[in-house]
């Protein structure tokens, strides 16, 4: 068995700047914000985020200046939170670039890369300007069918998760909805699995993602907070209440991140 | 409980329940409180066989409690089984999702929706959260159920930022009335209780035809209402108002 049990400072560290990085989860459930809190403090710059619907870990990393680019389907907080404020400063100031997807297009495009092929087709749009707004290939259908649109494979460089469980070779245990986490591991260059606990082994059949995808692995209790983590703790919604208000300004924002991020030395076993 | 015992919330929630069909495949996903009330609704009263799929991947979940996040993790509680939100959209894609529940910042007359941007796409005055799986669904399900719990001229536009989505929507349930497509153009089917025709079109930024002969959507039954209650006791139903 390998050991890829490493520090959040570790693996975090390993990731460039500008690189493509597939954040696990969904809206206020099960975001790896553990790694999204490390990757402001280490100040990374020009990452494209991908993700089919996005809240905190997006909004973060926008305000933080740590990313260029969104790929994904929704960025909100649901009902109880509203907008992402810094997202949607970031898009209205040009210094985010919303690739806004349909959450089954980033589906799609995870799923091209997982299987080898250039692009997947996808069924439906017809009618929506994102065709056109996003450069999305209508194709014919070579046996004669009704055309399609063409999704570019997304390969992102690295797939970040938050998992229940995991063993120290990466085989890693969710529980609850899997969301897409499954499906970004297989098409990532890179998979970086933090984990509420880590153990010896993993009951097999219970393994959502098999180690010899995954290439770190981090104990980190408490990794999706303020999100929620399925069995484990609900959303924080105070926590998302002050951040989203704070995050109305980029004075506010700053603010913020300075003093519950940055102040915070990184977590994760042998930090 | 008495007939004036309903507000908004009670009438979109009832009216969105009644549109549901036993033994429909029904799907609901990010940001969508009143979806999630009616379904469970229609469920415990003419729709037992329903089933009920969400973005959260239970497939007919019984949560203990209604959450505030349609993704979140209660409803998974009591679920038969779980499915990935890849495999509800490949549902759909291959024309076998019967109801997709969608909504709109901006509706348009033809029932389009903007969830995208106002302004510019590339540079937005207000960038909105994005259409999650509207694209898809509207053109692949069979019936698209819209709805808003605000109903104004900035909401029902007559022209649209962007078309962020388009399809198969057949109704649009907003705490005035019940629109209805027909003819790939949007008509006031009912105006609920209590709400004037004047409102209606004074509004809705889209040309509707409505007047003292458009018939009253049949308020909340007591049934209807004390299973609601039942159901929804933190008043879930209301968080989107």
């Amino acid at each position: 068995m390998i050991d890829k049990q490493t520090t959040l400072a570790e693996a975090i560290g390993a990731i460039p700047d500008g690189a493509t990085a597939a954040l696990g989860g969904n809206t206020l459930h099960r975001a790896p914000c553990a790694a999204v809190h490390e990757i402001v403090r280490q100040g990374k710059r020009g990452l494209n985020l991908v993700k089919t619907a996005g809240a905190y870990d997006v909004d973060l990393l926008c305000a933080a200046g740590c990313a260029s680019a969104v790929s994904a389907g929704f960025v909100g907080y649901e009902t109880p939170f509203g907008l992402a404020p810094a997202y949607r400063r970031g898009v209205e100031t040009g210094t985010v670039e919303a690739r806004e997807h349909v959450c089954a297009s980033v589906i799609a495009g995870l799923r091209a890369a997982s299987q080898g092929v250039p692009f997947m087709p996808l069924a439906g749009m017809d009618g929506s300007d994102l065709q056109a707004a996003r450069g999305f290939a209508r194709i014919a259908d070579p046996y004669g069918g009704p055309s399609v649109v063409a999704i570019p494979a997304i390969a992102p460089d690295v797939a970040i998760l938050h998992v229940q469980q995991a063993d120290r070779s990466g085989n890693a245990r969710i529980d609850g909805t899997r969301f897409e986490d499954v499906l970004m591991a297989q098409a990532a260059r890179r998979v970086i699995v933090t984990a509420e606990e880590v153990v010896d082994a993993v009951e097999p059949a219970a393994v959502a993602i098999p180690g010899f995808l995954v290439n770190a692995v981090v104990e980190v209790p408490g990794g999706a907070s303020p999100c929620s983590c399925a069995g484990v703790y609900a959303y924080d919604a105070e926590a998302l209440k002050a951040w989203t208000a704070a995050a109305r300004t980029p004075e506010g924002a700053r603010a913020y991140i300075e003093d519950r991020i940055l102040a915070v030395a990184g977590v994760g076993v042998g930090a | 409980m008495s007939e004036e015992s309903f507000g908004p919330p009670e009438m979109m929630a009832v009216a969105l329940a009644r549109l549901l069909r036993n033994g429909e495949t029904v799907f609901h996903g990010v940001a969508s409180p009143l979806p999630m009330v009616a379904t469970l609704l229609a469920k415990r009263l003419h729709a037992p066989d329903l089933v009920y799929l969400s973005i959260a991947g239970g497939v007919d979940a019984s949560p203990s409690r209604l959450p505030a996040s349609t993704v979140d993790p209660v409803l998974l509680e009591g679920a038969r089984a779980t499915v990935t939100l890849a495999e509800l959209f490949d549902l759909s894609a291959r024309g076998r999702l019967d109801v997709a529940f969608l909504s709109g910042v901006q509706i348009d007359g033809r029932g389009r929706v903007n969830m995208s941007a106002i302004g510019p796409f590339a540079r937005p005055t207000v960038r909105l959260p994005g259409g999650a799986g509207s694209a898809l669904l509207m053109p692949t399900a069979k019936r698209v159920l819209l709805w808003r719990a605000k109903h104004d001229p900035r909401v029902f536009v007559d022209e649209l930022d962007f078309v962020t989505a388009a399809g198969n929507v057949e109704r649009v349930v907003t705490p005035l009335c019940v629109f209805r497509r027909a003819e790939d153009r949007l008509v006031v089917e009912t105006i609920h209780p209590g709400v004037s025709p004047d409102v209606v079109r004074v509004e809705t930024g889209f040309p509707v035809e409505v007047g003292s002969k458009t018939p009253v959507t049949a308020p909340p039954t007591p049934e209807e209402l004390a299973v609601l209650e039942e159901l929804d006791p933190g008043r879930v139903r209301a968080s989107e108002f």
